[in-house]
């Protein structure tokens, strides 16, 4: 069992949670002018990286979604922050 | 003549009598909560509390509801803009939005079960990976798989709000408990 901590609700188990998505992945734009190859990578290539990553998490009994930094060897957490203003 | 369409009513669990249903294990007893009133406010709660509730508290995983003012009523808190408002009675509020916040009644949309007795703490720590005695501001939590409201209404009494559809799920997971004592090893962390 593993503990992640949602920034609102503190410390809970693991399957509380969803992955999301890599953090800072953005969705390219205009949509109009973004070839289907461009798409096919937005949708179907992550950086998967060794080590340090930067994840968006969801709590799924909370509804918090959330940036967490961890690391994808050791699965160490060494961080979790609120996407919006307020933090804690 | 070829049957038509699949009996599916043995596939469900079935569904106590609940206005009878009650449950007893060593140290501990189980039974359904009626006729609270339960609404979902989102947005600014404090607002919410003020115009729907006045003095109500509220209450987080594990703790003690109805230690403030308010007449019995308080709030579940949910999520970072999300409570439900527990009042002895329904409220009838109307539904939509108001100045900052948002209400939907929904009397029926989680059945209330109460557990009490001394040995209740270990039974509930059965259901549940959280560290009850570290609290959290969301009452919200996974017990027995299942998302509900956790918190407690004095201190030998929990209570659960499941969505309704997986009541008779929580009742039964309860009923498995009926004979055995609770697992001790299941004692609250940090207790």
């Amino acid at each position: 069992m593993q503990l992640f901590s949602c920034p609102f609700c503190g410390p809970r188990d693991e399957t509380e949670f969803l992955f999301g998505a890599e953090a800072g992945k953005r969705r390219p734009e205009p949509a109009a002018e973004v070839s289907a190859r461009a798409w096919g990578e937005h949708l179907h290539f992550a950086g998967n990286p060794k080590g340090p990553a930067r994840e968006i998490w969801l709590h799924l009994t909370c509804g918090e979604f959330f940036a967490m930094e961890r690391d994808t060897v050791s699965h160490a957490v060494s961080a979790t922050r609120a996407l919006r203003g307020g933090g804690q | 003549m070829p049957e038509a369409m699949h009996d599916r009513g043995r596939f469900w669990t079935p569904a106590p009598d609940w206005r009878a249903a009650s449950l007893e294990g060593e140290g501990w007893r189980a039974r359904r909560i009626h006729g609270l009133g339960q609404t979902l406010v989102s947005g600014d709660l404090d607002a919410a509390r003020a115009a729907l509730a006045p003095g109500a508290g509220e209450v987080g995983l594990w703790g003690v509801a109805g230690e403030g003012a308010g007449d019995g009523a308080y709030a579940a808190r949910i999520a970072r803009d999300r409570a439900l408002l527990v009042t002895p009675s329904p409220l009838a509020a109307a539904p939509g939005w108001r100045d900052g916040f948002a209400v939907s009644p929904c009397d029926d949309l989680y059945a209330a079960v109460e557990i009490s007795g001394p040995a209740m703490p270990q039974l509930v720590a059965e259901g549940t990976a959280a560290d009850l005695e570290a609290g959290s501001r969301s009452a919200a939590v996974l017990f027995s798989g299942v998302s509900c409201l956790l918190y407690r209404a004095g201190p030998e009494r929990a209570r659960l709000h499941v969505e309704s559809p997986f009541a008779a799920y929580i009742w039964t997971w309860l009923h498995g408990c009926v004979g055995r004592a609770p697992n001790r090893g299941a004692t609250l962390q940090g207790a």
